[in-house]
C-alpha cells in the first residue's frame, strides 16, 4: 500500500509539473497586473506594467494589455492640458477593456473618429459610481483640465453603495501567501476557470461548521423592486451631493431601457446628459457581445457603435 | 454524494486509508466499516431513505434464509413472492405511482387537472432505487433457483447490498460475484489498486470532458428545437449520444475502479457499446449488468428462445419494453424500448443476434473491416435516432423532434448561444472516438501502453482535458441517477 501511495504521489507531482509547463507554454493563465490604493485613496493599478489577458478554459479571448504611468489600460500616457482638448471615459471592465488589445479599445475608437481630440480611459474592473465620481473628485487638478467626462452608468451594479470608502480586499490579496501562490500559473489557471471556487465553498462551510455559525443563525431580508430602485435613487442623490457632478462638461453613458422610471425621470427632471447605447446595440444586426466571454463584454462591433456615439455627443459639445 | 464532487475526493482517500488499516485480518471490522462509509456516502443526498435500503437488505435477508431451510418448492415460492412484492411494490410506489394514476386519469376520466391533483403524490424520487431493489431480487431469485447459498452474516450482505461504489447507477451486481468477495478476506494488491485509479481518471474524463461539456449544447437544442434545423437538430442527437455515453460509463468506471481500491472486482457495464456492428452486439456492450439481468430472470423464465418463433418474438418485446419502463415512468422510455425491440428482431430472425459475440471491430481482414465499420455506422445511427424518446421530455416533443429533423433537414451551422467555441467539441469527440477505438480491446484497461512514458502522457493530457472543459457552472449530476 505504501508503494502505491507513493507511485500516485509521485505520479501526482509529474503531472502537475507537466501540467505547469503546458499551462505556461500555451498561455492558458490569465495575467493580472498589480493594484495600489493611491495616496487620495484610488484604487488602481500599479503603473507601468503589461500583460496577456485570458479569458475561457481554452484560451478563447486574449489580448495585450498595458497599464500606463496613470495606473489605467490604455496605449497612451497621461497629459492633460488646457489648450487642447481632452475627453476623459471613466468606467468598470467594460472601460478598461482587458478583453481587447489596447489599441483597440472604446477610447481609441473615440479617438479615431474624432481627429485632434484626445481620450483618457480611466477604466478598472469593479469600478461602480462611487468610484469613478470619487476619482474625479480626489483628482481635481487633472479632472479640471480635461474637457469632457463620460460617465460609465450600469445599473443597478454601480448604485450599491451611497458613499465611497476604500476597500482593501483586493490588495490584501497581493500580500501574504498570495505572491507565492500566484507564482504557479497552473494554480492561477484553476483559480480563472472556478475550479478552486469548489475547495474555497467547501472550507468556507467547514469553517461556518466548526465555529457554530450554521444557517439558522442568518437572517436574511429580501425587499421589493421598488424599494431597491428607491435605494439605488438615494445612494445616486447622496454620491453626486458628496462628490458633485459638472452637468456642463460631464455625461452619463448608460443603456436606458435598464433603467426603472423614476430613475430616469429624476435624471431628466434634474437636466442629467446622458448617451444611451442600449437602443443602438438592440438594433444591432450581428452580435455586439464578446463570445466566449461570462461577463458579456462589447465586441468590435459593439465598441464601434458605442464609440461612434459618444464620438457623436462630443461632436455636438465642441461644435 | 457524487464521484465528481470535492466531497468524494476527500471521502474516498480517508475510506481508502481507513479501509486497509483495519487490515483483511479484521474482516468483520472492514466490512463494517464498509457498510458504515457506504450509508454515509447515501445519506449525503437524504439519510431518510437509507430507511428504505435498511429494510430492503432486511427483508431478503430473510427471505433468502428462510427460502435455504425450505424443502417445499411451494413455500419457497412463497417466500420468494414476498420479496418480489416487496421489491416492486417499493419501486412501484417511489417510481411509477404518479405515472400509472396520470395514465389512469388521463385514459379513463374527463377532468384531468381536477383529479390529477387530488391523487398525484409529491414523491421524491430515491436515487438508485431501480439498482438496489434489483441487485436484492436477483440475491432471492438465485436461492430461489438454487443457483447460489445464502449467506448467514447479515454484515456482509448490508455491505453487499449497499457497496457504495456501485449502489446508486450500478453495475447491477449478482450476489454470486460480489458477495464471495465481501466474505471472504481481501488483501491489498498494488496491481488492481493502480488499475482502479486509472479507471477513475479515465471515468472522471469521460464525465467532465465529454458528457458534461456536450450537455450544455444538448440542453439547448432539445429545449429550442423548433427554432433550429434539421442539421442542428442531428447534431444534438449525436452529441446526446455521446454525453449518455459518456456519463454512465464514466460513471460505471469510476464505480469499478473505486471498487478495485477496495479489492473488490465489479463486473463491465460497457463494452464500447459505439463499436457495435448491429442490435444485438449493441446490447452486448451497453449496460450489460441490466440487460444481462432481463435475460436471466426474465426472458429466460418466459421461455427465451428456445420455444416456438412467436413465442421468443413476444419474450422479446416484454424485455425490451420492461427495460425501457426500468428506466423510467414515461412512456417515452417504453417506446424507447420498443423501438430496440423492432430494431432487434430482424437480427433476431436472421439468426444473427450471436454473429458476434467474441469478436471485435477491426479484428478481421480489411475487406471485412470495410464492411464492419458500414454496419457501425448504421447501428449507431438507429441509435442514436432512438435516443431522440430517451432524451425528450414527452412522446410528442420526441416525435415532433423526429419530424423536425428529417421534414426541415437543411445545413445550417449551429453556435450556441453562449457562444461556446463550436470548433473545440468536434476535434474533442473525433480524439475521443480514435482513443476509444485504441483502447477496444479491453474495457477494464484504458491506459494500456507498456512504455511509462507514453502512460505518463496519456494521464495528463487526460487531466489537461479535464482543467480545458471544465465548467464550475454545470449540473454535476449523473443522467443515470434519475433512474
Amino acid at each position: 500500500m505504501r508503494k502505491f501511495i507513493f507511485i500516485i504521489l509521485a505520479y501526482g507531482v509529474f503531472i502537475l509539473l507537466l501540467l505547469e509547463i503546458i499551462v505556461r507554454t500555451l498561455h492558458l493563465h490569465k495575467e493580472t497586473p498589480l493594484r495600489m490604493i493611491d495616496e487620495r485613496g484610488v484604487e488602481r493599478w500599479m503603473p507601468n506594467q503589461s500583460g496577456i489577458s485570458v479569458t475561457g478554459n481554452r484560451k478563447q479571448n486574449f489580448s495585450e494589455y498595458r497599464i500606463n504611468n496613470r495606473g489605467y489600460n490604455s496605449y497612451r500616457e497621461y497629459e492633460p492640458i488646457m489648450d487642447s482638448l481632452e475627453i476623459a471615459i471613466i468606467g468598470d471592465s467594460f472601460i478598461e477593456g482587458f478583453h481587447q488589445h489596447y489599441y483597440n479599445s472604446l477610447g481609441k475608437m473615440v479617438e479615431n473618429d474624432l481627429s485632434g481630440i484626445q481620450v483618457y480611459e480611466y477604466g478598472y474592473g469593479g469600478y461602480d459610481l462611487a468610484d469613478q465620481l470619487h476619482l474625479i473628485y480626489a483628482y481635481p487638478e487633472e479632472f479640471s483640465k480635461i474637457d469632457r467626462i463620460v460617465v460609465y452608468l450600469k445599473y443597478p451594479e454601480d448604485l450599491k453603495r451611497g458613499k465611497y470608502n476604500v476597500i482593501r480586499d483586493r490588495v490584501r490579496l497581493q500580500s501574504g501567501i498570495y505572491p507565492y501562490l500566484k507564482k504557479s500559473k497552473l494554480l492561477v489557471y484553476a483559480q480563472n476557470i472556478g475550479l478552486l471556487d469548489a475547495v474555497k465553498g467547501f472550507v468556507k462551510n467547514a469553517v461556518n461548521t466548526l465555529r457554530g455559525n450554521s444557517r439558522s443563525g442568518v437572517t436574511t431580508t429580501t425587499k421589493k423592486s421598488e424599494d431597491l430602485d428607491q435605494i439605488y435613487l438615494e445612494n445616486f442623490k447622496s454620491l453626486i451631493a458628496e462628490y458633485g457632478f459638472d452637468k456642463n462638461k460631464s455625461v452619463f453613458l448608460l443603456d436606458k431601457s435598464s433603467l426603472p422610471d423614476a430613475f430616469q425621470e429624476y435624471l431628466d427632471n434634474q437636466d442629467y446628459a446622458y448617451i444611451d447605447y442600449g437602443e443602438i446595440l438592440e438594433k444591432a444586426e450581428d452580435d455586439v457581445i464578446l463570445l466566449y466571454d461570462p461577463m458579456s463584454h462589447w465586441n468590435d462591433l459593439g465598441r464601434t457603435l458605442i464609440a461612434n456615439q459618444i464620438a457623436d455627443w462630443c461632436r455636438n459639445q465642441f461644435k | 454524494m457524487l464521484f465528481n464532487s470535492l466531497a468524494y475526493f476527500i471521502f474516498l482517500p480517508v475510506v481508502f486509508c481507513v479501509y486497509w488499516l483495519i487490515g483483511s485480518k479484521r474482516l468483520k471490522a472492514q466490512n463494517f466499516f464498509l457498510l458504515l462509509a457506504s450509508y454515509t456516502f447515501y445519506g449525503w443526498w437524504d439519510f431518510r431513505f437509507l430507511s428504505l435500503i435498511f429494510l430492503s437488505t432486511l427483508v431478503d435477508f430473510v427471505v433468502g434464509r428462510k427460502m435455504a431451510a425450505l424443502e417445499n418448492r411451494k413455500i419457497k415460492w412463497q417466500w420468494l413472492w414476498v420479496s418480489i412484492l416487496f421489491n416492486l411494490s417499493m419501486l412501484g410506489f417511489f417510481k411509477y405511482y404518479n405515472f400509472f394514476v396520470d395514465s389512469f386519469i388521463a385514459s379513463f376520466l374527463s377532468d384531468n387537472a381536477c383529479t390529477s391533483t387530488v391523487w398525484s403524490l409529491n414523491i421524491i424520487l430515491p436515487v438508485g432505487i431501480s439498482f438496489y431493489t434489483f441487485q436484492t431480487l436477483s440475491y432471492s431469485l438465485d436461492i430461489y433457483k438454487n443457483k447460489l447459498k445464502p449467506t448467514r452474516d447479515f454484515l456482509a450482505f448490508a455491505t453487499f447490498v449497499s457497496f457504495f461504489p456501485q449502489l446508486v447507477a450500478g453495475p447491477i451486481e449478482r450476489a454470486k460475484n460480489l458477495l464471495p468477495q465481501i466474505t471472504s478476506g481481501r488483501t491489498f494488491n498494488y496491481i488492481q489498486a493502480l488499475s482502479g485509479t486509472k479507471l477513475i481518471l479515465w471515468g472522471l474524463f469521460k464525465k467532465v470532458v465529454i458528457a458534461d461539456s456536450l450537455a450544455l449544447m444538448v440542453d439547448d437544442i432539445f429545449l429550442n428545437f423548433q427554432d433550429y434545423s434539421g442539421s442542428t437538430l442531428a447534431l444534438g442527437l449525436l452529441f446526446f449520444s455521446f454525453q449518455i455515453y459518456g456519463d454512465f460509463s464514466g460513471y460505471t468506471d469510476i464505480a469499478i475502479g473505486t471498487a478495485k481500491l477496495f479489492g473488490i472486482e465489479l463486473m463491465s457495464n460497457f463494452k464500447f457499446p459505439y463499436f457495435s456492428r448491429n442490435i444485438s452486439e449493441f446490447w452486448q456492450r451497453w449496460h450489460v449488468s441490466l440487460s444481462t439481468w432481463f435475460r436471466d430472470y426474465l426472458y429466460i423464465p418466459l421461455g427465451g428462445s428456445k420455444s416456438k418463433k412467436t413465442i421468443a418474438l413476444r419474450n422479446i418485446f416484454i424485455v425490451f419494453l420492461v427495460s425501457g419502463f426500468w428506466h423510467g415512468a414515461n412512456w417515452t422510455f417504453i417506446i424507447w424500448g420498443g423501438i430496440h425491440a423492432c430494431l432487434y428482431i430482424p437480427v433476431f430472425l436472421l439468426a444473427r443476434n450471436r454473429s458476434y459475440v467474441g469478436s471485435q471491430l477491426g479484428d478481421g481482414p480489411w475487406l471485412e473491416n470495410i464492411r464492419d465499420l458500414v454496419m457501425v455506422l448504421i447501428t449507431f445511427i438507429l441509435v442514436t435516432l432512438s435516443w431522440a424518446y430517451f432524451r425528450a421530455e414527452t412522446l410528442g416533443l420526441a416525435n415532433e423532434y423526429i419530424w423536425s429533423l428529417f421534414n426541415n433537414f437543411y445545413f445550417e451551422w449551429y453556435q450556441h448561444p453562449n457562444g461556446y467555441r463550436m470548433l473545440d467539441y468536434f476535434v474533442l469527440l473525433l480524439v475521443f472516438l480514435i482513443y476509444e477505438f485504441v483502447i477496444r480491446k479491453n474495457e477494464r484497461n484504458p491506459v494500456p501502453f507498456s512504455s511509462r512514458w507514453v502512460r505518463l502522457g496519456v494521464y495528463t493530457l487526460m487531466i489537461l482535458g479535464l482543467l480545458l472543459f471544465y465548467d464550475s457552472n454545470t449540473n454535476l449530476s449523473f443522467i443515470y441517477f434519475q433512474f
